[in-house]
């Protein structure tokens, strides 16, 4: 069960973090699928495919770290609107506590160490 | 022809899709489908241009199909596999002969934590031992009991088991076992694996 790569270490890492991207961005307010996922999509780096948003928006609901609603919509066929819960919310600022220790120790290490390292071979 | 054309490319990419969820449950795959046909149309409806272009730009947006259902597994094994009450239910029913290996197998059917390979291997280790027990019946009370011309004094129906030759202790003892392979099989399965689970927070 060992990762192939490097590519594939990177996915796995974007794919857990970019459900807390999700939850981040129902902070403010609820949003239908589509807004959601194109904003995700939008920011360099996050969603290679735009098309996997939407199983992590189902594992979310069933989760329960959000609830959906559907909607009618002025143009075309109803959407189906998504509400973060009061466990997405605590899981939401759990994250943001994690990720930010998280990312401070990884940054230390790769501008550091891992450089002198490199030297001393 | 512009119409059916880009009809066709949307109506191909979403087959692809739902060949590739077959594996998932009837409910998921159906929703992931619609999930997606929905955002094309939306997608769409903000195009510029309705045209074939605008089409495979947004299906080249959405990503390979097969992508699209591998994110529909649980991330890691770990996190959405850890063995539940349901799992632990199953394990211990497959001990309890009959009802039990019935209940066992519906539970672990249900559970989401085993394979289907996983699956089909317990349900082979759980039906192999019921058919050996069953076989070893029949051969033990058949040449004593069940003879094909039975005595002329008995007037026991023919095929009725004679209790003699088949000790209950151990009789008991083996239907206890019946389930035990499988039961060890899918309960060995579930032990996190090591090459995958957190090892500290």
């Amino acid at each position: 069960m060992q990762p192939g790569g490097a590519r594939v270490d990177l996915s796995q890492l974007r794919r857990g973090t970019v459900e807390y991207c999700v939850l981040a961005l129902l902070r403010e307010g609820e949003r239908y699928g589509f807004e959601l996922v194109r904003e995700l999509s939008d920011s360099a780096g996050l969603v290679t495919s735009e098309g996997t948003i939407y199983p992590l928006l189902t594992r979310l609901r069933k989760d329960q770290l959000v609830t959906t609603t559907w909607r009618e919509s002025e143009s075309g066929p109803p959407r189906r609107y998504y509400r973060l819960t009061e466990s997405g919310h605590a899981a939401l600022t759990a994250f943001q506590q994690e990720w930010s220790r998280f990312r401070d120790s990884v940054d230390a290490i790769l501008n550091g160490r891992q450089g002198d390292e490199h030297h001393g071979h | 022809m512009n119409t059916t054309d880009t009809d066709r490319l949307i109506e191909d990419y979403l087959r692809r899709l739902d060949q590739a969820a077959a594996h998932l449950p009837r409910a998921r795959r159906a929703e992931l489908v619609a999930d997606i046909r929905g955002h094309i149309d939306t997608a769409l409806r903000q195009e510029p241009a309705a045209g074939e272009a605008a089409v495979r730009n947004v299906l080249d947006r959405l990503g390979r199909p097969e992508d699209i259902v591998e994110a529909a597994q649980p991330p890691t094994p770990d996190a959405d596999q850890r063995a539940g009450k349901l799992e632990i239910a199953a394990l211990i029913a497959l001990l309890v002969p009959f009802i039990g290996w019935g209940v066992g197998a519906v539970l672990v059917v249900a559970s989401r934590v085993w394979s289907r390979r996983d699956k089909l291997i317990g349900a082979v280790l759980l039906l192999l031992p019921i058919v050996i027990l069953g076989l070893s019946v029949v051969a033990i009370s058949g040449p004593n009991g069940g003879e094909e011309s039975p005595p002329p004094g008995d007037t026991r129906p023919v095929g009725e088991k004679v209790e003699e030759p088949l000790d209950p202790v151990p009789a008991g003892l083996m239907l206890l076992v019946v389930g035990l392979p499988s039961a060890l099989y899918l309960g060995w399965r579930l032990r996190p694996d090591p090459a995958t689970s957190p090892t500290d927070a």
